[in-house]
């Protein structure tokens, strides 16, 4: 029984919110236009939460993605009151997300700080030069490129249903290219089966000739690009940029890797399982919006069910350690 | 005097018999050697004194009547005190409060602790064992490793209520200790002898043995051979009673090594504590390593696979080894690790991609992995080494240790292997298992391979090998044919330093 329920429960879980949700919201929930309504607002956590999958599959984390993403939006937006152009202010933002990653990675692969007290030091760094940057304020209004804007606006045309056009958000677009990029790197590459042998145990990943400390670093890399996609994409969609919008991306990120992790047999970070997660967190959020349920009562309830998840996952290993 | 009996101690272990018989008696006021092969069941019957392991039969008698040992509680309840190679200590508190971990500090109450009280405790206890160079205020972890133990010994010394202890079981304490440090103990350990109190110790150092015992028990395959007073024992005796017996039959026939350049040279290697290591192996010749843990025996192997920085010149088939893992497997060298579970296997992961790992260059192309042919190939080998697992898929954690043994000598063929490196290759694998390992092992020099191989196991290594190379304190001492080499011998060779 506890067994069934570690393999299955997330998923008879997730099955049961959407159902209860159909339920409550009969007329609005279950429309092609509230699911691409939700695959757009989870876009950004999807971006991010895939990119959290990789350092975790390597057995480390990051706490930095979410400072990470408002000052790849803040350097973005304040290249673009400096006139860059829009190819041009994005590329950099990357860059920054690349090189902070890959101080992250420095300080936990070559100088050896626990993960958690290093990405929370550069979590704060970052957090502080987005402030610096944008001088504490908000950059927004014609200061922002109009095609920047734009692009989370606009999708992918699917035609139409009942008269009005369906389109597929750019943005989820995107978080679908990068999920497959990165499924396709951590799952059927040499370099991600070896982020998962590190991950599995590194001292003997070490001895079959694996760079541990090379592979380490460049999945911090990762991550760090993965957030500053991110926060450009929550940059367009609000066509501005704010030094505190990445906030609260980082424990939700955490928490969808957890919730994914729920999923796999033997606990371990998944690409396709860590989207799921962030999907349960999308939905809940969607569907209690909908009704119109106090944004802190929310709160309460998705921490509620990412305990829930963890705990059955939790007891199952350890019914499975007495067998 | 207080004394201890255990008499007919069974324990078996699924369908291994760790002690068959066993049996052991300790007084008071004696210091008592307990003696035997690995294996022979030493750590299993003090396990048991221990109350952490209940025999399956056999009587335990506390002067003369009899008494359960269930837990860790009742043997100390009985007066047992048990001191482990690695140590229980808070590094960072003083000596004077390590010493009173498991007691109550003394105190004014409301958890005010009396630290004056608490020093006075300590270096009362500490006197007691004639020690007056440790100061109870230093912190533990500043100590070296002999201090450190005997602090531990004088923390079962402090005065406080509940049954006293009688008896100490040391297993291996010196393994860590200098010289200094151990003359030291050996004058604690007089003391407490004086005192009345017994002391059971568990070493493999022949001359610490002779010099310190009243009497010496020798286990031998889980039985009982021989117990002995200190004017009836002598050093080829003990040897003797601890090995006599024939393995033969259990080992393949060695295929005659093969003439011609060897495949693996080594010259001039230092690496931690090994110098001068030089040696070659030759196509189909298992080269075996013997000697004492702490010899440098492991970390030789570590030091070939690049795993830890060496110097020197290391040839595989004539060719300059590079300094990484990766190098040295892409050179042919595979290597089966000591701890499997914590260097060799990931448990959480399909065995497969353990077998992979080391040769993902050739299972792939353009860095993606080719699913179809790490499955051809993994079934191809699980069947040459006899690999019992319900699939492919499943994960190492849940097979036995033979077979997780087995997943990393698949591994190990995949290359396939120019010279193989193997440490203790059937350490805590069933007796089935070991034979397929050997014919395995047998197989490979066959097929003109080259081995070298790690082991504390004597009889296996005079069994299995070709030659043997003796390693004493970090230096190769001598190297030797096997055949007609006997275990006491081999393992006269290996003390021969100590005791000349």
């Amino acid at each position: 029984m506890v067994r069934f329920l570690r393999h299955y429960g997330t998923l008879m879980g997730m099955a049961a919110i959407v159902l209860v949700f159909w339920a409550l919201l009969p007329q609005t929930f279950m429309t092609a236009r509230n699911w691409l309504n939700i695959t757009q607002q989870v876009s950004m956590l999807t971006v991010v939460a895939v990119a959290m999958t990789v350092v975790m599959v390597v057995g480390d984390f990051d706490l930095s993605v979410g400072s990470m993403a408002s000052l790849a939006g803040i350097v973005a937006a304040v290249l673009f009151t400096l006139g860059f152009s829009v190819p041009a202010a994005v590329a950099v933002a990357l860059v920054v997300g690349l090189v902070g990653g890959v101080i992250n990675g420095v300080l936990v692969s070559v100088i050896g700080i626990l993960p958690f007290v290093a990405t929370l030091a550069t979590l704060t760094m970052y957090s502080g030069a987005a402030f610096i940057l944008s001088g504490g304020k908000t950059i927004f209004g014609r200061d922002i490129p109009q095609s920047f804007g734009d692009f989370a606006k606009s999708g992918l045309s699917l035609g139409s249903l009942a008269d009005k056009p369906v389109v597929l958000p750019w943005l989820t677009v995107l978080a679908l290219a990068l999920t497959g990029a990165v499924f396709v790197v951590l799952e059927l590459s040499t370099y991600g089966r070896r982020l998962y042998a590190i991950g599995g145990n590194a001292e003997a990943a070490r001895l079959a000739g694996v760079r541990v400390t090379w592979l380490r670093l460049t999945a911090y890399g990762f991550t760090g690009v993965g957030a500053a996609v991110a926060g450009l994409m929550y940059a367009s969609r609000v066509a501005s940029a704010n030094p505190t919008q990445g906030e609260g991306l980082m424990l939700n990120a955490i928490a969808a890797v957890f919730l994914g992790m729920t999923l796999t047999r033997h606990g371990q970070p998944r690409v396709l399982a860590s989207v799921l997660g962030v999907l349960v967190l999308g939905v809940m959020d969607n569907g209690l919006t909908q009704l119109q349920v106090d944004s802190y009562v929310r709160e309460v309830l998705v921490g509620l069910i990412i305990l829930l998840a963890v705990s059955i996952s939790a007891l199952g290993r350890k019914a499975i350690g007495r067998r | 005097m207080p004394h201890l009996t255990l008499h007919g101690v069974v324990k078996t272990y699924g369908q291994t018999r760790a002690l068959d018989g066993a049996a052991l008696e300790l007084r008071g006021g004696e210091i008592h050697a307990l003696m035997g092969e690995n294996g022979a069941g030493k750590s299993t019957l003090i396990r048991i004194l221990a109350g952490l392991e209940v025999p399956d039969a056999g009587q335990i008698t506390l002067n003369g009547a009899p008494v359960t040992l269930t837990s860790p509680a009742t043997a100390e309840g009985l007066g047992l005190r048990f001191l482990h190679q690695e140590l229980q200590i808070v590094p960072a508190l003083s000596v004077a409060e390590n010493m009173h971990l498991a007691h109550p500090y003394p105190s004014y109450g409301l958890g005010l602790v009396r630290w004056g009280a608490l020093r006075a405790s300590a270096k009362a206890a500490l006197q007691r064992l004639g020690i007056s160079h440790i100061n109870p205020t230093s912190t533990m972890g500043d100590l070296g490793p002999g201090d450190q133990m005997l602090t531990r010994i004088a923390a079962t010394l402090v005065d406080t209520k509940g049954p006293r202890p009688w008896a100490y079981v040391l297993d291996e304490p010196t393994a860590a200790l200098t010289g200094a440090e151990a003359e030291r103990l050996f004058a604690a350990l007089h003391t407490l002898r004086a005192a009345g109190h017994a002391i059971l110790y568990v070493s493999h150092r022949m001359d610490e043995v002779l010099r310190l015992s009243d009497r010496v028990t020798v286990l031998r395959d889980g039985r009982h051979v021989s117990t002995k007073g200190r004017d009836q024992v002598n050093r080829d005796q003990i040897i003797q009673d601890m090995t006599g017996r024939d393995f033969a039959t259990l080992y393949p026939p060695a295929s005659a090594p093969k003439d011609g350049a060897p495949l693996l040279q080594v010259r001039g290697l230092q690496a931690g504590i090994l110098r001068d290591i030089a040696f070659s192996v030759n196509a189909g010749e298992v080269l075996g390593l013997a000697g004492l843990s702490g010899s440098g025996r492991n970390h030789l192997l570590r030091a070939l696979m690049g795993a830890v920085p060496r110097q020197g010149q290391v040839l595989v088939k004539g060719v300059q080894l590079g300094h990484s893992p990766a190098e040295a497997w892409s050179a042919g060298l595979a290597y089966v690790p000591r701890e499997r579970r914590a260097e060799g296997l990931m448990l959480l992961h399909p065995l497969a991609d353990t077998v992979a790992l080391p040769h993902m260059p050739a299972l792939s192309t353009a860095g993606f992995v080719r699913r179809s042919w790490i499955a051809r190939l993994v079934a191809r080998l699980a069947k040459s080494v006899r690999l019992k697992a319900q699939s492919q898929a499943q994960v190492a954690a849940e097979l036995s240790g033979g077979n997780q043994q087995k997943v990393l000598f698949a591994r190990a063929l995949a290359g396939p292997p120019v010279v193989l490196l193997l440490d203790e290759p059937t350490r805590g694998v069933d007796v089935g298992a070991k034979f397929d390992i050997y014919a395995t092992i047998r197989g490979l020099t066959a097929q003109g391979v080259g081995v070298v191989m790690v082991s504390s196991d004597l009889p296996e290594l005079i069994g299995l090998c070709d030659r043997i190379g003796i390693l004493q304190a970090g230096r190769l001492t001598q190297m030797l044919p096997a055949a007609g080499l006997t275990e006491g011998a081999l393992l006269a060779l290996c003390y021969e330093k100590e005791v000349a």
